[in-house]
């Protein structure tokens, strides 16, 4: 904070970020006319054949299909012994989500403080170090590069090393929503309200003790909220990581599709509906626990 | 007091939970392949030098390209169903309450419905259903991430402050004047800076497209993997992280400028 408000020239500082602003939205209107132009221009668009007769009847067979009219075998979903044996896999499913949750919440608990810049500084908690701020940028660009890679490229490359089955999915999951907690919960950090530590500080407290009371009393309500969120979007995930990693319901709607078993796909998809569901509903209890009402 | 009590017991559950998946697991099973720590090794080797031949480097240039034209080309169709989707789901667009009400609960359950499947659940279905063409993969990734919009934009237009609106009533303007003068200016900066944040989200989601043989960086990545290239999966890793990493700070300074 430099400068009294009303003395420096106010217009000025508020003219900028505007511009800035405006000129983000002529950038990102030339990259809309560039990739239109590029999908139009030089691959198979495709969007002449969405707008046909035929492909709103293929899309109505297919439908038809899932719903078991086009057959008359005695569709998957109106079977009881189907829903029991896909049963075990949506607790698979369940499983490697709860599985994947648990690992992000136990890697990214013991870093996330040091990915924070004003711990780094030395604003929160001891004296600035060299190795400090080593720790700060090595932490963030973990961070970086794992959020940055999506949970089915993580999947693909760790099948060469894991047995297919849950656990490949959970590491999958688990090390991208390591980088996206990690990252939100250093930058709750950032935003916290140094005076505890600073008080702290003041009584002679040492390094750990301001961390211990100073610093994680405020930051974990936000961080077990965060944990919360991306459960209900890895619940939504393990379906596709499951289709290269090989666990639960992923791997069963790959290889249901594939074989043109359309009403095993329908009750698969009714499985997945089923969870995502209850997991919302679940986090949302478990949230409210966090606020304590 | 009550607070730390419902904290104690939600550690609790989570531990509780983390311990029942790890039971959940077969263990006894092999976890590793063999032959797997000699395939660790040889990846993280190749990373010392990833693949920089001059023709390499040009093909990960344009598949970045590609996988940032799908995602622009997504976000644009799914902010353009969103706006309107919203608009009913936040129910401020609405003449009286009683219309008001069912259309924006049709709205929200519509929005739930789509955001709730997967883009690349929607992306298998839509090419089994229609063909693989670059239509149907850019409409798997609009669906949900509409889905996501629609819903944002309805609360923050709902959640303007009511003061400015009663001042803009008050002086007499109709509900349309309230709406254009009042509610969309205070929610557009978070509106946008929103949906530039689901831009970097959808360039992660436009790679994945790969997988049902959509060009870009996901499918050069699986091309690579399936020949055990792991240098070449280096330098295309490199690739995507900078492409999210950019437009990451490009949004974030965005966000900054929009919402102070």
């Amino acid at each position: 904070m430099t400068g009294v408000p009303g003395i420096t020239r106010s217009g000025q500082a508020a003219r900028r970020p505007v511009g800035f602003a405006r000129w983000s939205m002529y950038g990102f209107l030339a990259l809309v006319v560039l990739s239109w132009g590029y999908i139009f221009g030089w691959t198979d668009s495709g969007v002449g054949d969405l707008l046909s007769a035929d492909s709103w009847s293929d899309s109505g067979r297919f439908l038809r299909q899932l719903a078991g009219q086009e057959s008359d075998a005695v569709p998957a979903f109106a079977r009881a012994d189907r829903w029991l044996e896909t049963a075990k896999l949506a607790y698979d499913t369940l499983v490697m989500s709860v599985l994947a949750i648990g690992l992000t919440g136990l890697a990214a608990f013991p870093t996330f403080v040091f990915g924070a810049r004003n711990v780094s500084s030395g604003e929160l908690g001891g004296a600035p170090s060299k190795s400090g701020v080593a720790l700060f940028y090595a932490v963030r660009l973990t961070f970086a590069v794992t959020r940055a890679v999506p949970e089915l490229v993580w999947a693909m490359i760790i099948v060469f090393f894991l047995s297919p089955g849950v656990v490949p999915g959970a590491v999958a999951l688990a090390l991208h929503n390591y980088g996206v907690i990690g990252k939100l919960s250093s930058e709750v950090v950032e935003n916290l309200d140094p005076g505890p530590a600073r008080a702290l500080r003041a009584s002679g407290a040492g390094n750990l003790q301001m961390l211990l009371y100073g610093v994680l009393p405020q930051a974990l309500p936000s961080f077990l909220t965060y944990l919360l969120y991306r459960w209900e979007v890895i619940i939504r995930t393990t379906v596709v990581v499951g289709f290269v990693a090989a666990g639960g319901l992923g791997r069963e709607f790959r290889l249901s599709i594939s074989l043109f078993h359309y009403t095993d796909v329908a009750l698969i998809i009714a499985w997945y509906l089923i969870l995502v569901v209850a997991v919302d509903l679940a986090s949302a209890g478990l949230r409210r626990l966090v606020s304590g009402d | 007091m009550r607070v730390l009590e419902s904290r104690r017991l939600l550690t609790l559950i989570l531990f509780a939970a983390f311990a029942w998946s790890l039971s959940g697991v077969d263990w006894l099973g092999p976890m590793v392949h063999t032959g797997g720590p000699q395939s660790l090794l040889r990846f993280i080797q190749a990373l010392f030098p990833p693949e920089l031949s001059p023709a390499f480097l040009k093909l990960t240039l344009a598949a970045s390209f590609q996988t940032l034209a799908y995602s622009v080309a997504a976000i644009t169709v799914a902010v353009l169903v969103a706006v309107p989707m919203g608009l009913l789901a936040s129910g401020v667009a609405a003449r009286s309450a009683r219309t008001g009400l069912p259309a924006a609960v049709a709205a929200r359950f519509l929005l739930g419905a789509i955001r709730s499947v997967h883009e690349l659940v929607w992306a298998v279905l839509f090419v089994y259903a229609l063909g693989l063409s670059s239509a149907t993969a850019i409409l798997a990734l609009a669906l949900p991430y509409a889905g996501i919009l629609g819903r944002i934009y309805a609360d923050l237009l709902n959640d303007v402050p009511e003061e400015p609106l009663r001042a803009l009533r008050a002086s007499g303007a109709s509900p349309f004047q309230v709406f254009l003068f009042g509610r969309l200016p205070m929610a557009f900066p978070d509106m946008l800076s929103y949906s530039f944040y689901r831009f970097e989200c959808a360039i992660r989601s436009a790679a994945i497209l790969g997988f049902v043989g959509i060009p870009g960086l996901g499918y050069q990545i699986q091309l690579s993997l399936h020949d055990i290239l792991f240098d070449q999966v280096w330098t295309l890793l490199v690739a995507l992280v900078f492409l999210v990493v950019a437009v990451d700070l490009w949004s974030t300074r965005v966000r900054r400028d929009l919402v102070s």
